[in-house]
């Protein structure tokens, strides 16, 4: 609108295209001090664990809003470890001397997403000198150790910083730096008497992790305040824990759950979703000491409407013909397990599924499916929860797929709420298959009635109710669903000569459909996603709309419309319009 | 005694022309159940001893209970008429005098008028009961509007006239100005909706298609059964002494003649020939003037056998009056004589009935009703059987034969012809035939019959169409006057109960028209009904029958609609994520004759573009080429809201229309302010600069974008909710009116029309009242009337709620918002447009 004598209305000038609109993050601490960046970073802990290790190529993985320190920490490791291995050169002989040039060499072939440095120049020592790196803009979640990015690097073990899913790797080990964050003690005991005034409450102190090292204090002063049943978890490596990566109560075994809901959970600093939503079923009460604000108080956590929305969700997607499974993770160990699990379900189900392997997971990225009805992420217990409304198909975990499968006859939902898939795993083999048996229920129960009620054939499958929208959605299995032994006969004589289709197959292999059901096959095989393309799109690719071009015309029948003109022509960046003028 | 058998009925079915499919519809307690029994007496199926009372067709237990009908029924009986010489009476030739009257009885609360809905649907007739004393009431007419949009022909019966003669002890004269205010009454109606298909539908009782009588009592009479008598007695034609019977007829006893003006104590002939019988039965048995009884009995020509001669009073006139004039024979007589056959009816029904072209096989064996053309078959209603979670299909056959085994394909009400949406290729188990609370198996059933079909209710939720022609469309989704506004949240008090819970949903979904049953956005099942009754009854039903475990059960809340109150104040912009795509969006409101429209089905999106933009601009003034250019309705494609593309010569847009449509469905499902769906929202496309590359411009760059801008725009253009609201008609005596405005006055209510019934001292009174205020109003309307009032109260429109801006949280409007935005676990405040409006 500001320049009138070029191109009209709505248009911005080009260069603005491509300013990067994502906020920078916000960088809130000033910086540390070299001490504190020392204590904070566990400089000294890293480093004796490395020189035990004896790993030589050390990726280091910071969040995003840590990386601003990154530089520093990789120095102050860079010289620490220079004068670890001087020290203990000083105690043994010398050695020989490692190839400069190679090592050089495996520089430029490091990822370029790793900004690779060479540590210091090369002395004469029988130590191989460590490489350090520093990985940035992790593919996955921040919490996730990046595997991956690690290997590009061939480091020999991660040190990741910050707060961390604890997901078990696969291939590398790693050093957990949590950090930390200053929390103001008498505030938090002040609050949890408040929360707790019965002193022998069965209370479990859980920490987010950077707060997890001021319980040991805050137990302490609560014992002497007089509380006698407090239990101050620690952290463990284990996401399938009734306690998410801590240790639980002594009288608490892993199977049953039984004595855990005896006891309240005391959360310092909000938890992430999905901790929630694990815990919501298994302990007493959950209360959240949240620490942004400066005078915190103690909030409730309700789960209540949030696990009622994931069942929203979730019904939504039961009947969905066509899942998308979101690889979010490649290091998350037993991820193929798990994909194949759920590629099971699905087919089991009668459903088609897609598998995406993605990044960081985004609106605009799992849009561009539209023949996509529904997502399952997998990738870190933490990660994979994805509560957003601006997803245009709903995302759900693994485990909230295996409810949305099973049938509507078995289906329960408010007991529990699994985010690892480690435990739907081992469930396996107990109960996969009930979903299917479930939906089969339908068809045997009608039997025992007065009539006889199915003795006819159909071609197709009845259409099922779709929770969500209380109305009949069809072809919510295109892939058909493994039934048990239909009778094939159909009379030949019926009038229009459609013969029924039979071939009920092992419940593992597709069901050959009846060739005259014309959904769109490629290669012989059934595919949703083109019959998608088919017949609910109206833009099938270029030239596929020729046809469609039809003249509008007045009541003489002559083309009504405007003259021909040039149009534009270029590339995005600049178009030229007619005679050569830019514009957008 | 049973004097009709199924293959009695049977060899009926063959011969379309002596088969009568009718409803009997009405306001509620005008007697319809009671009146259907006395047919149903006749028929033999109860003994006569019980008819009256029985409610034969009221079949389940709370309709017995409540004595108020639920759910429409069936039966099927066998006719005759008492004189071969009739037959000649019927408009087409017609042979044989054996004739095939199948009958559905629905329910008169106007909650469930649905029911009536689907009973209008695969009938050709309808008897409309009036009640002498209360005359046309509010739900008579909405019955009777259905009934010809469905262009179906009405005769009536004016019902309760026993309790005109013992209650109020009228004079004949003013009985018979009573029965023609009445009449007059039903045809202005009838004049309101003429269609000129239909033709003159008008009744009057010289016509015949008026009878009079006592559904309780089983009597009833019409003028043409008095015409015969007297036809006989004074030698003169029958149909001439029809006309003279009704209207400002006197006959002169004097000088023996007929004249147009009374005077000289000159009765009218009405009241000489027809009532005066009536009144001296009545006169003789009421008053015990036993010595007169058998006089008057023997030139009635009526024979009391046995115990009858024992009885007196009430019991005696009951048993008089039936022999005199029995009920049965005046309605059968006037059903079979005035209402058409399907062979008739569905010459002029076939173009309302069916979606695809007139010329079609489909098209051509429903005008001709031919049992061999391909079969159309519609699917009202689901009936429960015994067997749990399994229903009878309940239908007519308009062309073709239904049998058993029959391979059909099943269409869903969303089916278009070729494609696989909504269409199910499925054999026929069975087909029965439904009488009352009994069904009989039946081998076929050919076209123009009413029968119910086993096998085929797993392909269809409530209703669609059965054919076997692979070319066929679909008979006409039915559109229903009410509108599930009413909703309760239902959830299991013992978790593992979900399954039966949400089975139960499944089934009671089915078994109603008209209930609606889903998860909503935050989880909670929900249940919508039309009015706190239906939603009672429906309740009832899940938690006892079709879930059958414990419910909690929230209180009733109202579903609101967001909608704009002007246009955006400036043109909305969105980017897409990669910043190289621009939508350019106004939002307009739309004009509520549209939106009704639109919701009525009178514009929709399978309409033909042209004819639909010539609607628009001709009705509604819309621009030719605007109209021409919408690209959806939504929400679920259908609904009250418009995506226009106003655009000039933009470069790849056809590609880009699937991605901006599925945001707008999307925008429209879930509107800005509460998550509520949108409604009367016109959205103008202005400008789309798009990237170049087809990789840019995907669905995961536009989908997001276009409901970003959709919500921008609404956001921009003063968005308001709207609330439903009820049309009240309250019948209320003149001395308990001022309670009435009181209450409705506290409920935000607002009378807009009050008109005392000619002759009574009853007025009717029209309101309007938010359903969001309607909750125990019938309750606080009868203890503030003492009990006098009567309300019905129908779903009428959607109305701005009002009082401010819903972002504004100060406003009632915005404390609404801010209530339903924290039930449904949003944050509190409505995100501001800059959430979703980009700078340039």
């Amino acid at each position: 609108m500001e320049m009138e004598t070029s191109a009209p209305v709505l248009s911005t000038p080009a260069e603005h295209i491509f300013e990067d609109p994502t906020p920078a993050v916000a960088v809130t601490e000033v910086r540390l001090s070299d001490e504190q960046l020392y204590l904070q970073y566990e400089v000294k802990r890293t480093v004796s664990e490395i020189r035990q290790g004896r790993w030589k190529r050390i990726a280091l993985q910071f969040p995003d809003d840590m990386l601003v320190d990154a530089p520093r920490v990789f120095e102050r490791l860079r010289e620490d470890l220079k004068t670890e291995r001087r020290r203990v050169r000083q105690l043994k002989p010398p050695a020989q001397a490692e190839d400069v040039s190679e090592s050089l060499k495996d520089v430029d072939l490091d990822d370029e997403r790793a900004i690779a440095m060479q540590s210091g120049p090369e002395e004469d020592s029988e130590d191989i000198e460590e490489r350090l790196c520093i990985l940035a803009d992790t593919s996955y979640g921040a919490c996730c150790v990046d595997e991956i990015a690690a290997e590009h690097v061939d480091a020999d073990v991660v040190v990741h910083y910050g707060r961390s899913c604890l997901s078990p790797t696969a291939r590398l080990p790693v050093i957990y730096v949590f950090t930390s964050k200053p929390l103001d003690i008498d505030a938090a005991i002040t609050s949890f008497t408040q929360t707790y005034p019965a002193k022998h409450e069965k209370v479990c102190l859980m920490a987010d992790i950077p707060y997890h090292h001021h319980l040991p204090t805050l137990a302490s002063r609560l014992l002497a305040e007089g509380y006698t049943n407090l239990f101050q978890t620690s952290i463990i490596h284990d996401p399938s824990s009734l306690l998410p990566n801590r240790t639980l109560p002594p009288d608490v075994h892993q199977d049953t759950s039984e004595n855990l809901k005896e006891y309240a959970v005391f959360h310092v600093s909000t938890p992430p979703t999905s901790l929630l939503l694990i815990l919501s079923s298994r302990v007493r009460s959950i209360h959240i000491l949240p620490t942004s604000h400066s005078n915190p108080t103690t909030l409730e956590a309700s789960t209540a409407s949030l696990l009622r929305r994931r069942y929203a969700l979730l019904t939504q997607l039961s009947t969905v013909p066509i899942f998308g499974i979101l690889i979010n993770t490649l290091s998350v160990s037993n991820y193929l397990s798990a994909l194949t699990y759920c590629q099971k379900l699905i087919r089991n189900a009668g459903k088609k599924y897609y598998v995406f392997v993605v990044g960081k997971v985004n609106a605009a990225k799992v849009a561009n499916f539209s023949e996509i009805g529904g997502w399952v992420v997998i990738g870190c217990w933490e990660s994979s929860l994805i509560e957003s409304k601006e997803f245009w198909r709903p995302v759900i975990t693994p485990f909230e797929l295996e409810v949305a499968l099973h049938g509507d006859e078995e289906r329960v939902w408010g007991y529990e709420w699994v985010g690892d898939f480690g435990a739907l795993l081992g469930r396996d083999g107990k109960e996969g298959t009930s979903g299917v048996e479930g939906e089969g229920e339908m068809v045997g129960q009608a039997g025992d009635g007065k009539g006889n009620w199915d003795d006819q054939p159909s071609d197709d499958e009845p259409p099922e109710f779709d929770l969500r929208t209380g109305r009949y959605v069809s072809h919510s299995r295109p892939m058909g669903r493994p039934k048990k032994a239909v009778a094939p006969n159909s009379s030949p004589d019926t009038p229009n000569g459609v013969s029924s289709s039979s071939s009920p197959a092992a419940s593992s292999a597709l069901i050959q459909r009846n060739t005259k059901s014309d959904v769109a096959t490629i290669n012989g095989t059934l595919s949703p996603a083109a019959e998608f393309l088919r017949s609910k799109r109206t833009w099938q690719g270029l030239g596929s709309d020729h046809q469609e071009i039809a003249y509008e015309r007045d009541e003489q029948g002559e083309i009504r419309g405007a003259g021909m003109e040039e149009g534009r022509s270029g590339v995005a960046r600049g178009y030229a319009v007619g005679g050569g003028e830019v514009r957008r | 005694m049973v004097n009709f058998t199924v293959e009695e009925i049977r060899g009926l079915m063959d011969n379309p022309i002596n088969i009568r499919n009718m409803s009997v519809i009405a306001h509620v307690d005008h007697g319809k159940s009671t009146l259907t029994d006395s047919l149903v007496q006749r028929a033999g199926i109860i003994s006569a001893k019980n008819a009256g009372n029985a409610r034969f067709t009221d079949t389940r237990a709370d309709e017995q209970e409540r004595g108020v009908t639920i759910k429409s029924t069936a039966i099927s009986l066998y006719g005759k008429l008492g004189d071969d010489e009739d037959l000649k009476d019927i408009p087409v030739k017609t042979v044989k005098n054996d004739f095939l009257v199948n009958l559905i009885d629905s329910p008169g609360h106007v909650d469930f008028s649905s029911e009536v809905t689907a009973a209008l649907r695969v009938t050709d007739g309808a008897l409309v009961v009036v009640d002498t004393v209360e005359g046309v009431c509010v739900q008579t007419e909405t019955v009777l509007r259905q009934a010809l949009s469905e262009r179906i022909k009405p005769v009536v019966i004016i019902n309760k006239v026993d309790r005109a003669l013992l209650e109020l002890q009228v004079s004949k004269e003013d009985l018979y100005q009573n029965f023609s205010r009445v009449i007059e009454s039903v045809n202005v109606v009838i004049a309101t909706y003429f269609d000129k298909v239909l033709g003159d539908v008008q009744v009057g009782p010289e016509k015949g298609t008026i009878a009079f009588g006592s559904g309780l009592h089983g009597w009833a009479f019409t003028v043409r059964q008095f015409a015969t008598k007297y036809a006989k007695k004074f030698g003169v034609d029958k149909n001439k002494m029809m006309d003279r019977l009704w209207g400002d007829n006197f006959f002169n006893p004097k000088t023996k003649k007929w004249v147009k003006v009374g005077g000289d104590g000159m009765e009218r002939a009405f009241n000489q020939f027809c009532l005066d019988p009536i009144f001296r039965i009545f006169d003789c048995v009421m008053n015990f003037k036993k010595d007169q009884i058998p006089t008057l009995l023997e030139k009635l020509e009526i024979k009391l056998v046995g115990e009858e001669k024992d009885l007196e009073g009430k019991a005696l006139l009951k048993v008089v009056m039936r022999k005199f004039l029995p009920a049965a024979d005046a309605l059968m007589e006037m059903m079979i004589l005035h209402l058409p056959s399907p062979a008739t009816a569905q010459k002029y029904r076939m173009e309302t009935l069916y979606e695809g072209p007139p010329d079609d096989e489909s098209a051509i064996g429903i005008r001709d009703c031919d049992p061999k053309g391909p079969l159309m078959l519609y699917v009202s209603k689901m009936v429960p059987t015994s067997d749990k979670g399994r229903f009878y299909a309940f239908g007519r056959v308009f062309s073709g034969t239904a049998r058993s085994g029959l391979k059909v394909r099943i269409q869903g009400p969303n089916y278009t012809p070729g494609k696989k949406e909504d269409l199910f290729v499925k054999s026929i188990q069975r087909t029965i035939l439904m009488m009352g609370r009994y069904t009989e198996p039946i081998e076929d059933v050919p076209a123009g019959n009413i029968l119910g079909l086993v096998g085929v209710d797993q392909f269809l939720l409530k209703s669609g169409t059965l054919t076997t022609s692979e070319t066929a469309h679909n008979l006409k989704v039915m559109r229903f006057s009410v509108s599930p506004v009413v909703r309760r949240s239902v959830e299991v008090k013992n978790a593992n109960d979900l399954p039966k819970l949400v089975e139960g949903l499944k089934r009671l979904s089915k078994s109603d028209p008209c209930v609606l049953t889903y998860i909503s956005e935050s989880g909670e099942h929900v249940v919508a009904g039309a009015g706190e009754l239906h939603l009672e009854i429906c309740l009832k039903d899940l938690e006892e029958d079709h879930a059958g475990v414990p419910l909690r059960i929230s209180d009733p809340v109202v579903q609101y609609r967001e909608s704009v109150g002007g246009e955006s104040r400036i043109t909305a912009l969105s980017k897409s994520p990669n910043k190289h795509n621009r939508l350019y969006v106004i939002a307009t409101p739309l004009a509520e004759e549209v939106s009704k429209d639109i919701e009525s089905g009178k514009i929709g999106p399978r309409d033909d573009f042209k004819a639909r933009a010539r609607i628009l601009a001709d009705d509604h003034g819309w621009d030719v080429t605007d109209a021409r250019k919408i690209w959806c309705f939504g929400p679920d494609t259908n609904g009250a809201n418009l995506l226009v593309d106003q655009t000039k010569a933009v470069q790849y847009l056809n590609e880009i229309k699937d991605s901006v449509v599925s945001g707008f469905q999307w925008a429209t499902k879930e509107g800005p302010v509460a998550e509520e769906p949108m409604r009367s929202v016109r959205f103008n496309i202005m400008d789309v600069t798009l990237h170049a590359d087809a990789i840019h411009r995907g669905g995961g760059q536009l989908i997001p974008t276009a409901r970003r801008v959709l919500y921008a725009a609404t956001l921009l253009a003063d968005p308001g909710l709207l609330e439903p609201v009820f049309l009240v008609e309250i019948q209320v005596p003149e001395q308990a009116m001022g309670g009435i405005y009181g209450v409705l006055t506290r409920r935000r209510g607002h009378v807009f029309e009050e008109m005392q019934r000619p002759g009574t001292p009853l007025f009717n009174i029209k309101a309007y009242l938010p359903v969001n205020e309607s909750f125990g109003f019938n309750a606080d309307l009868r203890s503030n009337t003492g009990g006098q009032a009567f309300p019905q109260s129908v779903f009428d429109h959607w109305q701005i709620l009002p009082g401010g801006s819903p972002l504004d949280k100060t406003t009632k409007p915005g404390m609404v918002t801010e209530d339903m935005r924290r039930r449904k676990g949003l944050k509190p405040e409505v995100p501001g447009y800059e959430n979703y409006y980009d700078k340039l």
